[in-house]
């Protein structure tokens, strides 16, 4: 019960962009829609189609009849796409400007939506399911695509539970949909985008380029890794000295045409970690890397959270990790700790603990405490760790430590000899303790490599590691 | 739109880099703090005017204090 759907049919509606035929003809390759049912009066379309010549799923909800609102009938139509999607083992990508649930349907479309949302639940994991957010998506329309793995959100999406006016009615804050679901908001308060661009046009074009790093995966070509430089000058010389950890992550990832082949995800939100997808040696990988330029690079809930749930889609669909380590422990605080930092910071030790993917791990500069044990360590089943030749792995920096391994033998020099007592107590300590000489001989650190060696012995360590790939989906964490 | 630049993380203030009046672009450093036994550069994310500067050096910053407006 298919139809061929070419781009000339929607001619009598071309002047609406919110016909979901010309929305789905923009995101798939050229004269290869096809749709799954029947024209109707669902208000949502379902096809199948190719980008970049591969099979993929997708549906649009229809803006311009009732406003997309999602009633039995469409959300069926979504849950077909979902299922065929699952069946063949294709990405299936939601285009999302919807105004929620279909008032008149009643509870009908509740349970209509409810059975979506079950599909999306199945799916998860086991397909690669991407939203786009176009237009307003509000109530059932915002937690179908927070269900999915990636949501990218064009300047004119909108997504939230209840809109500006029921807002107000309740709590009587004034906002508009902007400020309440928009683009600057998703992407730096709440973190529920992952990818926030300008036009539909270019939305269209980063999900294909997402779709491509999931859906085309590549093999390892360590030709292709050639000429490296010393990545060592991307960091400041000073170790107390934070950076931007940006520049050394797209100089380790490929490049294509001058630029590094690597998406960024919720690059605003828990800035202090960075996420993305990536390719290294031609093959896709899934980066993790503390920055210390927000908040001296520490872990928080926030970025253990944002870490972990990405470490669990990569996992699920066997994208090899890298991780990259400058950390100087979890953020101290009340906040901290009331905010749950034990809960919601477990979430990141339990991801790496379950991955099964290869995951590499490069220790740049240091790596403490129980920030260390998070990020990817020996421990938790890294398939290498390398460092390069200054790292320190400790269970803290040797200067705290001191003052509270030596606090009363410090407290017990005199006044002008403690500083000298200090310096050589923390000398002492960085050598037996700190350095990377004694992270290598207990077997926690592989190999110290040069840092102009760098991109050649992570690509050689993944490639050389055999693919796996998680059993599990990728809840919300 | 006035960009505010706040503390992220509890801080000493060590260095005041920019002075109020100037003219900043994106990714100039405004003052570098002082946590985790670490220097930390806190940069604009908008070029335009330092209208006010929040901070001294020494000042100690809790989370959210407010360190800079860029007009």
């Amino acid at each position: 019960m298919t139809s061929v759907l070419a781009r000339s049919q929607s001619a009598a509606t071309e002047s609406d962009h919110r016909d979901p035929l010309l929305r789905l003809s923009q995101l798939l390759d050229v004269d290869s829609v096809t749709s799954l049912h029947h024209p109707d009066d669902s208000g949502v379309l379902a096809v199948r189609g190719t980008i970049d010549g591969s099979p993929v799923f997708a549906y649009c909800t229809d803006a311009t009849k009732m406003g997309g609102a999602l009633g039995l009938t469409g959300t069926r139509h979504i849950v077909t796409a979902i299922d065929a999607a699952v069946r063949e083992g294709a990405p299936v990508i939601g285009l999302w400007h919807c105004g929620g649930a279909r008032l008149a349907d009643g509870v009908e479309s509740l349970h209509g939506c409810g059975r979506m949302f079950s599909a999306m639940t199945r799916a998860s994991g086991k397909v690669p399911q991407i939203s786009v957010v176009l237009g307003p998506a509000a109530g059932a329309a915002a937690y179908g695509p927070a269900l999915t793995d990636v949501i990218v959100m064009a300047e004119q999406g909108r997504v939230f539970v209840t809109g500006p006016d029921v807002v107000k009615t309740v709590t009587g804050e004034e906002i508009d949909m902007e400020g309440l679901g928009g683009g600057n908001s998703h992407s730096r308060k709440s973190g529920v985008v992952h990818v926030t661009v300008g036009t539909e046009s270019e939305a269209y074009s980063r999900t294909r380029r997402l779709v491509g790093f999931f859906g085309k995966p590549g093999l390892y070509d360590l030709s292709r890794i050639r000429g490296e430089r010393n990545l060592r000058e991307l960091l400041p010389d000073s170790p107390r000295r934070a950076y931007d950890v940006h520049p050394l992550v797209h100089a380790i990832v490929d490049a294509e045409k001058g630029g590094p082949v690597f998406e960024e995800l919720q690059p605003k939100w828990a800035p202090n970690i960075l996420i993305g997808l990536g390719r290294l040696g031609g093959h896709t990988i899934g980066v993790i890397a503390n920055n210390p330029l927000r908040k001296g690079g520490c872990l928080d809930s926030l970025s253990a959270e944002k870490a972990a749930r990405f470490v669990r889609l990569c996992d699920a669909f066997g994208i090899p990790l890298l991780v990259l380590v400058d950390v100087p422990g979890y953020l101290p605080g009340v906040g901290q700790e009331w905010g749950g930092v034990v809960r919601r910071g477990a979430k990141l030790l339990h991801a790496f603990a379950e991955t099964v993917v290869p995951r590499v791990t490069l220790i740049t500069r240091k790596s403490y405490g129980g920030a260390y044990i998070a990020m990817n360590s020996r421990s938790l089943g890294a398939t290498a760790v390398f460092a390069w030749p200054e790292a320190e792995v400790a269970v803290m920096g040797a200067e705290a430590a001191v003052n509270i391994l030596h606090r009363r033998k410090l407290a017990a020099a005199p006044e002008e000899e403690r500083e000298a007592l200090r310096l050589e107590l923390v000398a002492e300590q960085q050598r037996v303790a700190g350095g990377v000489d004694r992270a290598m001989d207990i077997g926690v650190v592989d190999e110290v490599i040069e840092p102009r060696h760098t991109r050649r012995r992570l690509a050689e360590a993944l490639a050389a590691a055999p693919a796996a790939r998680g059993q599990h989906g990728n809840i919300p964490l | 739109m006035a960009e505010q630049i706040e503390a992220e993380i509890v801080a000493n203030v060590l260095k005041v880099v920019a002075e109020e009046g100037q003219a900043v672009a994106e990714g100039d450093t405004v003052v570098i703090l002082e946590s985790m036994k670490m220097e930390i550069p806190v940069l604009t994310e908008s070029a335009g005017t330092l209208s006010k500067l929040a901070v001294k050096e020494g000042d100690v910053v809790q989370e959210h204090d407010l360190i800079a407006v860029i007009d």
